[in-house]
């Protein structure tokens, strides 16, 4: 099945473009944007959600928004800072999302790219919230659903 | 193992926990580039145009195993300093000395992850109305990517590790490793300056 509708998030979306700061649910997301502002990368937060499960009354059950979208490159991108055993419901989603929506790109970044990313860019204090419990969110507590 | 206790600079070889490319493998696929690029730019005199730092001993390296006439020029640019953050976007500290318009010019990499720089430059030198634009890259690893590239040429994909040695630092050190290796995991872990 190949789905093609979405949910907007917001009617207007967040980007750097228009001044707007978002409320990144995670440090290390505000500082991923600011990374993308400083190579002059265009992009937008949590634009869209897709929906994944329907009940028999097509209301949606479960729904997916990936953090980031970058529209020049047609690209959304996932940051997670759990570690690798925590992340069997967000992999569970994208897997759902990439069936429903093959036309998508997405990619996810994992926990140890993201602190390569954050120790790449010299951002040691981001990169250390991958050593302590900051790095250890429940999914719950995460901005995707 | 013997990489690493028989490195010239043992004392950065120490933090290594894995040497991932020996300088053997990393020589002979040099080579293998060298002759590629001989065969595909003969009669051509294309510009070598390398980015600062990493690319230095990748670029040296390469430039002796290519036999046909040459040219090389760098550009440089600021990296993502606290310095640099704070005055917005990226900059080039370095410019080509060289005019490339109707020249064929092939970038050269010593790393291509997440593409932004590369994106950046690539901007920059299209503009430029070069004949052709290529990019020669000796590592790559894709899983970072975020700016999709063709590369022409690519020497080896890199595993989703942070690795140094070969031209890549961790905090401007290990640059002048022969081999490429896994830093071991206290080395990243510890913070602050040298």
């Amino acid at each position: 099945m190949s789905v093609t509708n979405y949910i907007p998030a917001d009617t207007t979306p967040q980007n750097s473009s228009n001044g707007q700061r978002p409320n990144f649910s995670h440090p290390v997301e505000a500082a991923f944007a600011r990374i993308l502002d400083y190579y002059g990368i265009e992009w937008q937060y949590e634009p869209r959600t897709f929906p994944l499960e329907w009940d028999d009354q097509i209301r949606i059950l479960e729904a997916f928004s990936p953090d980031f979208y970058l529209p020049q490159q047609d690209l959304y991108i996932e940051l997670t800072t759990l570690r690798s055993g925590l992340t069997t419901k967000k992999n569970r989603k994208i897997r759902r999302m990439q069936a429903l929506y093959p036309e998508i790109n997405i990619k996810l970044f994992k926990r140890r790219e993201m602190r390569d990313l954050m120790v790449k860019y010299g951002l040691d204090q981001e990169a250390e919230a991958f050593a302590g419990d900051a790095a250890q969110h429940d999914e719950t507590q995460q901005s995707t659903p | 193992m013997t990489e690493i206790q028989f490195a010239a600079n043992p004392e950065l070889a120490e933090d290594i926990s894995e040497v991932l490319l020996t300088s053997g493998q990393i020589q002979d696929r040099v080579k293998q580039l060298g002759e590629q690029i001989s065969a595909d730019y003969a009669g051509r005199n294309p510009i070598l145009v390398g980015v600062l730092k990493g690319v230095l001993f990748f670029m040296a390296d390469l430039l002796r195993a290519i036999h046909i006439p040459v040219e090389v020029d760098f550009m440089a640019v600021a990296s993502y300093s606290s310095e640099a953050r704070d005055k917005g976007l990226v900059r080039l500290v370095k410019d080509l000395e060289t005019p490339i318009a109707g020249r064929d010019v092939l970038f050269i990499e010593d790393m291509v992850d997440t593409g932004l720089t590369l994106n950046y430059l690539l901007k920059i030198l299209r503009m430029r109305d070069p004949a052709s634009l290529e990019v020669c890259t000796l590592f790559s690893k894709n899983k970072l990517r975020l700016i999709d590239f063709k590369c022409k040429y690519t020497g080896f994909d890199l595993p989703d590790r942070f690795v140094v040695g070969y031209g890549l630092d961790h905090r401007e050190r290990y640059r002048n490793l022969p081999f490429v290796g896994l830093l071991k995991p206290q080395v990243l872990k510890n913070r602050g300056p040298e």
